[in-house]
């Protein structure tokens, strides 16, 4: 069974189709990438899937489990747990406690919680800021934080929205290898990316969206091979 | 001697002194000012638990503070219940108005939460003011005497001097601070703080947001409510501008962001700058520093001016005193204080 189910997803801002019968399926342990151009709709596809707001048509189910509807900490709690493109550090706080937060999804013990973030700043290499306050960080252990403090929530699936957005080739290189180090540990991902090299080290299959609908589909060897991603995406990189 | 245990400490060292003032203190003006303060401390930590902590700003807290009061008054004088019994009618009358705006409100994002709390303080205002069946109208509620406190026979005491005032004051200011150090080291502080600094990023975390402002506001209602029993039984009367009036709710605001929104020590901080400001602004007592040290003359046409207006004055220099914490403490004192201890630290280091 697939863990993750896209039915004929369409969401209506107004009269603007931000996404349009958008349909596609993922296993467990695997990657999705999502790719697009900008105003594609990959977040709000991510806005949908983890309840942000409700798909105006079509389905959605996790674990075979319809969640249209349902609210985000429900959805959270269901195991599907996402990060924020524009990053969302609960500034006043330290970075341990960001984490905390995410831990407390699933135990009411500080001390548990705690262990479990100091766990989570570990596998992200920011142990030692983990007393720092959050508002303070620079972009690149921002988005770190963001994936810190989701794997604390002891997620089945992962969606991260442009975590290598912003970020020097160092950076982007380390988030990488995070991502590879999550999928060796079972955990599924779908990652929305536009460094096209990035993702196609990392997918094992790629969703490519233009203007909220889904253009085509497959392993990143059909996607870059297939005329209309060269068109409609890559041709502007590629020119 | 490690920081904690210093602490610790020094807390238990106020908390001793705290506690034999009355043996020493004789005069009632100094008792009052001191229950003024726990009153005032109360009434702030309260409020910190929903604003400071949880970022939901109430701007009608005197609906909490004046049902509390009021229902007890109420009780005592036209069923005689006896108040350590109406206290807990007031409470459960606040839970009920609270879980009441809470539903509602917490619902909706935006400033609906800040509009409905001025709105719902004035309706219980006006109730107050209407009802006079219930409430006496704007006559208020007049109680001289309080049932002596039985333990069995015994006469634990008749509330006839301040002292007995003094401890329940004492009593509840700790038990506000005991339940805010509570607050900040459980769960319930983590997510009330994840939700005032990006209610979506707490959202996605797990937390119900709506259940968590609810059960911000019951705890924040419930203190506050405590807070007005104690005040409607120490002062033996209440009326709809002295416990509903919005200056109530401006005030219990006030001790909160000027001392330090979300800190332990904020309201206390706050309480111990506004109770005696405010105790000198009514009691033309800087009218009278004015005039003792030669600056107006207490006949002058400026001094007569003061003297008339400064009591009535407290709303607009409380108006002052937030324009300059914004300005120049946007952490309150606490934060003040906070900042002035980690620059002596670099010094040091
Ligand atoms: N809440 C909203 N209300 C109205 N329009 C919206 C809303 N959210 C997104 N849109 C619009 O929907 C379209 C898709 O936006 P979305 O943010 O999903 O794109 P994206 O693929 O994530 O783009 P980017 O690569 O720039 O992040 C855009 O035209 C955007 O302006
Ligand atoms: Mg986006």
């Amino acid at each position: 069974m697939p863990i993750l189910e896209i039915k004929n997803v369409s969401k209506f801002f107004g009269g603007l189709a931000a996404n349009s019968d958008v349909s596609f399926s993922m296993e467990q342990g695997m990657i999705m990438g999502l790719i697009g151009p900008n105003g594609a709709g990959k977040t709000t596809l991510f806005n949908c899937i983890t309840g942000y707001y409700p798909p105006s048509k079509g389905e959605i189910l996790f674990d075979g489990r319809r969640m249209n509807g349902l609210q985000p900490d429900k959805v959270c709690k269901l195991g599907m747990v996402r990060t924020w493109q524009k990053v969302r550090p609960l500034a006043k706080l330290s970075v341990v406690d960001n984490v905390m937060v995410g831990a407390l999804a699933r135990t009411i013990s500080l001390k548990t919680a705690r262990d479990m973030a100091m766990e989570q700043l570990k596998v992200v290499r920011m142990e030692h800021r983990a007393d720092f306050l959050a508002g303070g960080l620079p972009i690149g252990e921002r988005k770190k934080l963001e994936v810190a403090r989701a794997l604390a929530t002891q997620p089945k699936l992962l969606l991260l929205d442009e975590v290598m957005g912003g970020l020097n080739p160092a950076e982007s290189e380390e988030i990488i290898q995070l991502i590879l180090d999550i999928k060796a540990q079972g955990l599924t991902q779908m990652v929305i990316e536009h460094d096209m090299k990035a993702i196609m080290r990392i997918s094992d299959r790629i969703v490519v969206l233009t203007s909220g609908e889904k253009l085509t589909e497959g392993t990143p060897q059909e996607v870059v091979s297939n005329q209309d991603v060269i068109d409609a995406y890559l041709g502007e990189s590629h020119a | 001697m490690n920081k904690s245990m210093l602490k610790a400490a020094i807390g238990l060292i106020v908390l001793a002194g705290l506690l034999v003032v009355p043996r020493f203190v004789e005069s009632p003006y100094a008792l009052h000012m001191m229950i003024l303060l726990f009153l005032s401390v109360s009434q702030g930590q309260s409020w910190n638990i929903l604003g400071g902590y949880a970022g939901q700003y109430s701007v009608g807290h005197a609906a909490y503070f004046g049902v509390g009061a009021y229902t007890t008054m109420m009780l005592m004088y036209s069923r005689q219940v006896v108040p350590w019994v109406g206290v807990w009618a007031g409470v459960a009358a606040v839970i009920v108005v609270a879980l009441v705006i809470g539903s509602i409100c917490f619902r909706l994002r935006g400033p609906y939460f800040v509009l409905a709390s001025i709105a719902v303080a004035e309706i219980m205002r006006l109730s107050a003011i209407n009802l006079t069946t219930l409430t006496n109208g704007a006559e208020g509620i007049l109680v001289t005497e309080i049932p002596a406190f039985k333990i069995g026979e015994r006469v634990v005491t008749d509330f006839l001097t301040k002292v007995p005032f003094y401890y329940i004051g004492l009593f509840l200011a700790l038990l506000t601070l005991a339940i805010t150090y509570w607050v900040q080291h459980s769960k319930l502080g983590y997510y009330f703080q994840a939700i005032r600094e990006d209610q979506d990023a707490a959202h996605s975390l797990g937390i119900h947001i709506s259940v968590y402002k609810n059960i911000g506001l019951v705890i924040s209602a419930v203190l506050t409510s405590l807070a007005g029993s104690f005040y409607g039984i120490y002062v033996g009367f209440v009326d709809p501008p002295t416990v509903l009036g919005l200056d109530v709710s401006v005030q219990i605001m006030l001790i909160c962001i000027i001392g330090g929104m979300g800190t332990i020590w904020g309201p206390v901080l706050g309480s111990l700058l506004l109770v005696p400001l405010s105790e000198a602004l009514r009691s033309n007592m800087i009218t009278e520093g004015l005039v003792k040290i030669g600056l107006v003359s207490a006949d002058s046409k400026v001094g007569l001016f003061l003297k008339e207006n400064l009591a009535h004055a407290h709303v607009l220099i409380y108006g002052i005193l937030v324009v300059l914490v914004i300005l120049f403490m946007p952490d309150g004192l606490m934060g003040f204080v906070k900042k002035l201890a980690s620059r002596r630290k670099r010094e040091a280091a």
